[in-house]
C-alpha cells in the first residue's frame, strides 16, 4: 500500500499539533518547536521521511498542492515493513572569483535513495541511505536500528552520519566543513540515543577515518545533547579523536529560537588539532540564520558565517554571507535561488569570490 | 474577518523584516582578516618555504600554496579528514602519490607521469566515478590551477625540493632515553628524531630492533633475541621523528636499539639517502643506542 488518504493524514497532523512546517532542515524544527524524529526515520534528523514528514510536506509545506482534489497521499510506506524515499538536487551555478574570471556550471549534485526495513515495526529495522549519483553509487548510511525502549532509546550499529552540531542541508558551511562532522564524513561505528521528552541526546564511537579505513586503535567518540522547547531549542556537542596523527577535539554550543514569522539558528564550535602544524592550532567558526517564512511555500534565508583558521594568528579570519529564497512550489518540488559572498584575505583570490546558484530540490 | 488577518500578516512581515535587517547589521560588522602579515595562504610571512616564481615548472610547493592549502585544508586536515585524506603541508605529498583512492581503490590519487588516471584530477574536473567534485560546494578550480596539477602529475609528480641547502646526511639528532641512559622500569616507549623527515615506508621491524643485552642474556648483542614491539612509528605531523612502542613494559636490564642505516634495508630520507646513523659525516652506518632500565627508585 504506497498511499494513505488524505483525511487520516490531516487528523494525524491536527493531533500532534503541527500549526507549521516540519521537513529537513533544521530552521523548520525550530519553526515547530518538533525534534528531527518528528519528520525523520533517523532520530539525529536527514534522510527518509515519515509519515507525518511525508504527509506535511504535501499538505503545510507546499505553497500550493497540485491534484488539490486528490484524496490519496504519499506517505513513503509501502507496506507496514518497508518505506522508501529520495532526494535529487540539480543545479545550475555561476562563481566570479577575484582575478580570476567567472565560471558557469550546470551539476547534478545528488541523487540518493533512502530504504527502511521495519523488520520488527518501530522496534528494530535495518537502513539504507545510497547515493546513486553523481558518479557510480555509494553508500552514506547503511545500520542497523533497534529500540531498545520504543520511542524513546535506540542504539544504531553500523555506517551513519555523526551527531553534531545542527544537520545543516548545506554541508559548504564553515560549521560543518570545519568540525568535519557531517553528510560527507559517514563514519563505522555505533550509537546510543535517547529521545525522552524534551531531550535529544546521542552517544556515538566510530573509527573516527571520516570514511576510509581504519589504521589505528583510536577511536572517535562524539556527545550531543539538545533540549528542545516549542519557541526555542539549545544544545551542545562535543567530540574526541585520539588518531595516530594527533589528537583532535571538538566542542561546540547551537541552539534556534523562533520569533514571529523568523526563525533564528546559532551555532558556534572550537576545533583543537594536535596534528595541524608542528605544535597543533585551535580554529574557531560560527553561524548565524535567520529564516523568515515570508507567507506559506515562501521562506527568505540569510545566513552569516565566520571563520578563524588559527587562533594564534591575526588577520586571517574568514566570512561567508548568504541570501538564499527558498520556493516550495508543490508538494515534493522545491526551487532556491541563492548567492553567497566569500570573504578573506586579500591576497587570496580564491578566499575572495561570489556564487550564484538556481537549484531544483525533488524530494519523497 | 479579513482585516484582522491583515494587520496579523502585516505585523508578522515586519517582524520578519527587523530581523532579517538584524543579520544584515551583524554581518556588516564582521570583517574578514587584513592579511597583514601574512602569505597567500594565510599563515605567518615565512614561516612556509616559498613559491616558485611565476613562469617557472610547477612543482608541489606550487600546488601546495595555491591550491591545497587555501582551498582544500579547511575540510581535508587533521584527524577528521574526509576519507582520510590530508593535504595540509609536510603530509599532502605523501596521502597523495602512489597511494590507492579510498572511493575507487583501484586508481590512485595521483599516478606519476599519467594525470588521465589519477583520481585527484578526476576530482577537481568533476568526472570521479563517486561523489560530487571538489572543492565541494564550492567554485571548481579554474582550468589554469587545473592545468597545473595536470603538468606536475605529467612531469612524474615530483616530490618537494628538500628545503635545506646543507650537504650533510640526515643525522639522529636527539633520542629518548639518551645513549647509556639508566631510567627507572616500567619504560614502553623510545623516541629517535632526525634532522629531515624520513621515508616512513622504510620504518618497519627489519630497520628498528630492540634487543636485551648484556650478561645476564648471555647473549652476543647481535644474536640477542629481539624484543616484541607494539608499533614502530612515524607520526604524519612529525615526519622526522620513530616513535616506538614495547609489546610489554620493558623490564629490568640492559638494553640495545638498532636502527638500520646500511644493507639493502636501510633508513632513508624522502631524497632516498640513508641516514647517517654512525654519526660519522657520511651517510649510512647503523645506529646503536644502549640504555638500561632499573628497579624504580622508592
Amino acid at each position: 500500500m504506497t498511499h494513505r488518504t488524505l483525511g487520516p493524514a490531516l487528523l494525524a497532523i491536527a493531533a500532534l499539533g503541527a500549526a507549521a512546517p516540519v521537513s529537513a532542515e533544521p530552521w523548520l524544527a525550530v519553526q515547530t518547536g518538533f525534534k528531527c524524529i518528528q519528520c525523520h526515520v533517523n532520530p539525529t534528523g536527514g534522510g527518509l521521511r515519515t509519515v507525518f514528514g511525508n504527509v506535511y510536506a504535501q499538505t503545510e509545506l507546499a505553497a500550493r498542492r497540485l491534484n488539490p482534489d486528490d484524496t490519496d497521499l504519499w506517505t513513503g510506506s509501502i507496506s507496514r515493513f518497508l518505506s522508501v524515499g529520495g532526494n535529487a538536487r540539480a543545479n545550475a551555478e555561476l562563481s566570479d572569483t577575484r582575478n580570476l574570471g567567472t565560471d558557469t556550471a550546470f551539476e547534478l549534485e545528488e541523487l540518493r535513495l533512502f530504504l527502511d526495513f521495519a523488520v520488527v515495526p518501530n522496534r528494530l529495522s535495518v537502513y539504507v541511505d545510497q547515493r546513486f549519483a553523481p558518479g557510480s553509487a555509494a553508500n552514506l548510511e547503511a545500520n542497523v536500528r533497534l529500540w531498545l525502549r520504543e520511542g524513546s532509546t535506540y542504539v544504531k550499529a553500523g555506517q551513519f552520519y555523526l551527531p553534531f552540531g545542527l544537520r545543516l542541508e548545506d554541508d559548504s558551511a564553515f560549521v560543518r566543513q570545519v568540525p568535519g562532522l557531517n553528510m560527507t564524513t559517514p563514519d563505522n561505528g555505533v550509537e546510543l540515543g535517547f529521545e525522552t521528552g524534551a531531550w535529544s541526546a546521542q552517544l556515538a564511537i566510530a573509527n573516527g577515518a571520516a570514511g576510509a579505513a581504519e589504521t589505528d586503535d583510536a577511536k572517535l567518540v562524539v556527545a550531543r545533547a539538545e533540549f528542545v522547547q516549542p519557541a526555542w531549542r539549545v544544545g551542545a556537542s562535543a567530540a574526541r579523536n585520539g588518531a595516530d596523527a594527533g589528537e583532535r577535539l571538538v566542542a561546540g554550543v547551537f541552539g534556534g529560537v523562533r520569533t514571529g514569522p523568523t526563525a533564528w539558528l546559532g551555532e558556534a564550535d572550537w576545533v583543537d588539532d594536535d596534528s595541524l602544524g608542528a605544535d597543533g592550532r585551535t580554529l574557531l567558526t560560527g553561524l548565524l540564520e535567520a529564516n523568515w517564512l515570508l507567507r506559506k511555500g515562501h521562506n527568505i534565508k540569510l545566513t552569516a558565517e565566520y571563520f578563524e583558521p588559527d587562533d594564534d594568528v591575526g588577520e586571517d579570519e574568514q566570512n561567508r554571507f548568504s541570501v538564499v529564497w527558498e520556493y516550495f512550489a508543490i508538494q515534493f518540488l522545491q526551487l532556491r535561488v541563492g548567492a553567497r559572498v566569500y570573504e578573506g584575505i586579500p591576497q587570496n583570490d580564491l578566499q575572495n569570490r561570489r556564487e550564484y546558484f538556481v537549484q531544483l530540490h525533488g524530494y519523497f | 474577518m479579513v482585516l484582522p488577518n491583515l494587520r496579523v500578516a502585516s505585523a508578522m512581515r515586519l517582524r520578519g523584516c527587523k530581523s532579517l535587517a538584524a543579520v544584515a547589521a551583524i554581518a556588516i560588522s564582521a570583517c574578514a582578516g587584513s592579511g597583514e602579515g601574512l602569505d597567500e595562504n594565510g599563515r605567518p610571512i615565512g614561516e612556509n618555504p616559498g613559491t616558485p616564481p611565476p613562469g617557472g615548472a610547477v612543482d608541489f610547493v606550487f600546488l601546495q600554496s595555491t591550491i591545497f592549502t587555501p582551498l582544500c585544508t579547511t575540510c581535508h586536515a587533521g584527524g577528521a579528514a574526509p576519507l582520510g585524506l590530508r593535504l595540509e603541508p609536510g603530509v599532502s605529498y605523501a596521502m597523495l602519490v602512489n597511494v590507492a583512492s579510498v572511493e575507487v581503490p583501484a586508481l590512485l590519487r595521483v599516478s606519476p607521469g599519467d594525470p588521465g588516471s589519477s583520481y585527484l584530477v578526476h576530482k577537481i574536473e568533476g568526472r570521479a566515478a563517486v561523489g560530487a567534485r571538489m572543492p565541494l560546494g564550492g567554485t571548481p578550480l579554474p582550468q589554469t590551477s587545473i592545468d597545473n596539477v595536470r603538468q606536475w602529475i605529467s612531469a612524474g609528480a615530483p616530490a618537494p625540493a628538500v628545503v635545506s641547502v646543507s650537504t650533510a646526511p640526515t643525522a639522529i639528532v636527539a633520542s629518548a632515553p639518551i645513549d647509556g641512559e639508566a631510567l627507572d622500569a616500567p619504560l614502553s616507549r623510545l623516541l629517535i628524531v632526525v634532522s629531515r623527515p624520513l621515508d616512513a615506508s622504510l620504518v618497519n621491524a627489519t630497520t628498528v630492533q630492540l634487543r636485551r643485552v648484556g650478561a645476564a642474556t648471555q647473549h652476543a648483542p647481535d644474536t640477542a633475541p629481539l624484543e616484541p614491539l607494539r608499533s614502530i612509528r612515524v607520526p604524519l605531523n612529525d615526519p622526522s621523528s620513530v616513535w616506538i612502542e614495547t609489546a610489554v613494559p620493558l623490564g629490568t636490564g640492559e638494553y640495545e636499539l638498532q636502527l638500520r642505516a646500511s644493507g639493502a634495508a636501510a633508513l632513508a630520507d624522502m631524497a632516498g639517502d640513508a641516514v647517517d646513523g654512525d654519526s660519522d659525516g657520511v651517510a649510512g652506518g647503523d645506529f646503536r643506542l644502549t640504555f638500561t632500565v632499573t628497579e624504580p627508585t622508592r
